[in-house]
């Protein structure tokens, strides 16, 4: 199933629902990376609360969606790791590496509004 | 009516001691079932541990006459041997125990030359060897009297032999069954001892280390003790379900109370702050003593990942700072506050 992907003001939402094949997280990513531009966005929140399961694969894949996102001008946060899965990446020695995370969706929308502030010219 | 009364209070007083007897041995056999010791099997294994085979019952049959008059004389002789030693003075300050030790001890010399080695010889055992764990007698001990006690038992039969060579063949017989108590005796001690101490690990791991919340968003978490792989498990697995439930933000981790820290405790607590970085927390970590962070420094362990603060003080204000409060006196807010 492809992971819908809203659109709130300039932020993308993309809310993984169900476990993704690689295929469809390949596919979520060049929909987001695509999108990123079509719609000028300056945010992107991956909602991951859903999955149980975060292999290399999917941390990967989440890394390349943000630092392409930020490329293309949007900051990435990822949200809604559960403590299972966060300890069993640590376990793992899965990193998402320089990608922003949050508890959750207000959260990750406070983040990138003072991530917005700290940019604007004051 | 008083001596009535009296009668009432003695036969009361009978059946207490008997409901304490009662626990007690129930205690025992627990012990000896845990233990798998009571099984006809365990006790044939244990036989056959110590060789001790149907000529030697034969033979232990025949010295019964010579060793059963003086079972009391061994009894006390072997507490005797234990008085001699300054060690044991602990022990034998607890009279109580002493007492039904010595009572236990004759039984078991009648016993040992019973010819019966089953269940109920092994129970008895299990019973005189939790009694010693109980009152304090060290392992070896209770060995040098128990050898002092064979030594007696030796010379014994050296008398009522007719040859040497006899002798030394009864004794060698009375050995197996004495190293088959042994056996159980040292299990039973070693046992306990093991209980006490899973019984403490048990208590330590109930002090895990709480996390505290100290403002909205922000958690404390102090550390105390030593860092293993399963308590930084535990630890991991509280603090990311803590920040879940209070929603932190932020989380000052106070390390103060941790007496070593090295390479593998430097780790966990680095997968400690990752794991709540994925979570979207913060992790402030403080306390980090002169000697540690040169021991660190000096191991090579990249801590350049953490954020650290000196001190707890500090460390609560920085994530205050970061979360956005900002403490003030109060003599100080009333200047500052908008009229």
């Amino acid at each position: 199933m492809s992971v819908p992907i809203l659109k709130q003001a300039d932020v993308l939402i993309a809310s993984i629902q169900v476990a993704q094949t690689d295929e469809e997280l390949l596919a979520l990513r060049d929909r987001l990376t695509g999108q990123v531009g079509e719609v000028r966005a300056r945010g992107v929140i991956i909602d991951v609360s859903a999955l149980d399961v975060m292999d290399s694969f999917a941390t990967r894949t989440l890394r390349s969606i943000a630092y392409s996102s930020r490329l293309r001008g949007a900051h990435t946060v990822v949200v809604g790791i559960s403590p299972e899965v966060a300890f069993a990446m640590v376990q793992l020695g899965l990193e998402l590496g320089a990608v922003s995370t949050a508890l959750d969706l207000d959260d990750a929308i406070a983040q990138l509004d003072a991530h917005r502030k700290e940019r604007a010219p004051t | 009516m008083a001596a009535s009364g009296k009668a009432v209070l003695v036969a009361l007083n009978g059946k207490g001691v008997r409901m304490a007897n009662d626990l007690a041995s129930e205690a025992d056999n627990a012990v000896a079932q845990e233990m798998g010791l009571l099984s006809e099997q365990a006790i044939a294994r244990r036989h056959k541990a110590v060789a001790l085979g149907t000529e030697d019952l034969a033979r232990i049959a025949r010295i019964r006459e010579a060793i059963l008059p003086r079972v009391e004389e061994y009894a006390a002789a072997f507490f005797g041997y234990l008085g001699e030693l300054d060690e044991a003075r602990e022990f034998l300050r607890n009279r109580d125990a002493v007492e039904q030790a010595r009572r236990l001890k004759t039984e078991h010399l009648v016993a040992m030359v019973g010819g019966q080695y089953g269940p109920a010889y092994a129970l008895q055992r299990i019973k005189l060897g939790r009694l010693y764990s109980r009152a304090g007698l060290e392992l070896r001990l209770f060995l040098g009297a128990f050898h002092d006690l064979l030594r007696r038992l030796g010379t014994t039969l050296l008398e009522s032999a007719k040859t040497g060579e006899e002798a030394f063949q009864d004794f060698m017989s009375l050995k197996k069954v004495a190293f088959f108590d042994i056996g159980i005796i040292v299990d039973v001690m070693v046992f306990e001892r093991e209980r006490v101490i899973s019984r403490q690990q048990e208590a330590i791991r109930e002090l895990t280390t709480p996390v505290l919340q100290i403002r909205d968003r922000l958690l404390m978490l102090p550390i105390i003790g030593t860092i293993d792989t399963h308590r930084a498990r535990m630890l991991t697995e509280g603090l990311l379900h803590s920040i879940r439930a209070n929603r932190a933000k932020v989380v000052v981790m106070d390390v103060t109370g941790v007496g070593a820290v090295d390479t593998k405790v430097a780790n966990h607590l680095l997968q400690t702050v990752a794991a709540s970085r994925l979570m979207g927390a913060t992790v402030i970590v403080t306390g980090l003593s002169a000697e540690v962070s040169q021991t660190l420094v000096n191991l090579g362990v990249d801590l350049t990942a953490l954020q650290t603060i000196g001190d707890l003080q500090g460390g609560i204000e920085e994530a205050e700072r970061l979360i956005g409060y900002q403490v003030l006196r109060a003599d100080q807010r009333i200047a500052a506050l908008p009229s």
